[in-house]
């Protein structure tokens, strides 16, 4: 048995959503199948009040040992770093934070919000956001750099926004299961069984990127989104061609470019306008490359793939 | 037939090149904003206005510039249909041709 408590600070819910929608496993094998008890969770708990306020400070002090501490969206500092902005079960949520997290074994942050800040930390952040143990690429964070939970754990981060059902529960699996010492974490301190490979990684698209044939308009099934619509799956770590969403597609293969929604750095240049959905160029080269490309054999590639490209790359495919 | 149609076209753009049309090479979009803002150009023509589509867009019928940039190596052009395939364009082209829309 291990007990689950989930938290939601500066968010949404659509971390929340995404793990109710989990189905191999689902929430509720969760509970029956894998022993994982869930003391209180936004969208299951039934307490109110005094009665889930003694399940927080039980956790805090001992009487309820603390196994997974989930936090959900940011810590919000404002104003003036008091919290107050935040109130939940009657004082700042951060004062929760501080204190879970200290008697916690392992803690997870759910979604871009909770491991990096996400939309509520960009510039102005009023809120005075910050993710965990991160604020966008800078470790530190709410917890700090040095911070480590019972275990001997830093905070696991599982970004996205949101992040993927399978990504949440395997990983709650590993823990509550004593297999979380094989999670290894790459410097971002995500685990690196989901985010080693790119978004582009198994992209129905990649044939398109390879023969440099470019999407010019959403919809379309041929062409890769890189190229014109702002597409950051050559750069962006994550899982989503690998382990499809709905176990059926992912933004990309429905035509969607990927918004890079697993790095810090999201939302990127901040919304500015003309920066979504558009890949940015200087003189007419892509301002970002595919990871580990430079721009001289970015160049040479290109032009050695539209020589070799086929007739058929510039047609769309996928006859229904 | 589309291919007898795309290739009258491309002869016709070809011999208004040749006759010496006079396009706005200049200046090249740096940046995405400044791309934008030739795309909402091209889309305020009239969409049969041929000649108003290749003098804004900067067409010539050589490579240009030191880096001799040209549509065989632009993102938007198909290799085998000749084709331009950026929508505010749409047009029949030749590889050794370029205009300032050119992105890699």
């Amino acid at each position: 048995m291990a007990n689950l408590l989930w938290l939601q600070g500066g968010a949404c819910s659509g971390n929340t959503m995404s793990f109710l929608n989990a189905d191999e496993p689902s929430v509720c094998d969760l509970v029956t199948d894998f022993g994982i008890n869930i003391l209180w969770h936004p969208s299951l708990g039934i307490e109110l009040g005094d009665n889930l306020q003694k399940i927080l400070r039980d956790c805090v002090s001992g009487k309820i040992p603390l196994d997974i501490f989930i936090y959900e969206g940011t810590v919000i500092n404002a104003p003036d770093g008091s919290g107050e902005w935040n109130r939940f079960a009657g004082r700042p949520m951060k004062q929760w934070v501080t204190e879970l997290s200290t008697v916690a074994n392992y803690v997870l942050a759910v979604g871009d919000c909770a491991t990096w800040g996400g939309i509520p930390a960009m510039a102005p952040n009023p809120s005075e956001s910050q993710g965990l143990q991160f604020l966008k690429r800078d470790q530190g964070g709410y917890l700090g750099a040095e911070y480590r939970s019972k275990s001997g754990f830093p905070v696991v981060n599982i970004p996205g926004c949101p992040a993927h059902p399978d990504w949440i529960t395997q990983i709650i699996i590993a823990v509550a299961t004593g297999r979380a010492a094989d999670i290894a974490l790459d410097e971002l301190q995500r685990p690196k069984t989901f985010f080693q490979t790119f978004t582009q990684t198994g992209c129905t698209r990649n044939m398109h990127f390879a023969y440099k044939v470019s999407s010019t308009a959403f919809g379309q099934r041929k062409g890769c989104l890189f190229y014109d619509l702002g597409c950051r799956g050559p750069m962006t770590h994550s899982p989503c061609n690998r382990i499809l969403w709905n176990r059926q597609s992912s933004k990309t293969r429905a035509g969607m470019p990927c918004l890079g929604c697993t790095e810090p750095e999201f939302p990127f240049f901040e919304l500015a306008p003309g920066t979504v959905f558009k890949t940015q160029t200087v003189m007419g080269v892509p301002r970002e490359l595919p990871a580990g490309v430079d721009k001289r054999g970015y160049i040479a590639l290109t032009a050695a793939a539209k020589n070799a490209a086929p007739a058929w790359a510039e047609h769309d495919i996928f006859i229904v | 037939m589309l291919n007898d149609s795309e290739n009258s076209l491309r002869a016709r753009i070809d011999k208004m090149l040749q006759d010496g049309l006079k396009t706005q090479t200049e200046p090249f979009p740096e940046n995405d904003r400044q791309f934008a803002t030739l795309l909402y150009a091209l889309r305020d023509l009239d969409p049969k206005d041929l000649k108003g589509k290749l003098v804004l867009s900067g067409f010539t019928n050589y490579p240009y510039g030191e880096d001799r940039m040209r549509c065989q190596e632009c993102m938007y052009y198909l290799v085998h249909r000749k084709w331009c395939d950026l929508p505010e364009l749409a047009l029949p082209v030749k590889p050794d041709w370029w205009c300032r829309l050119w992105r890699i």
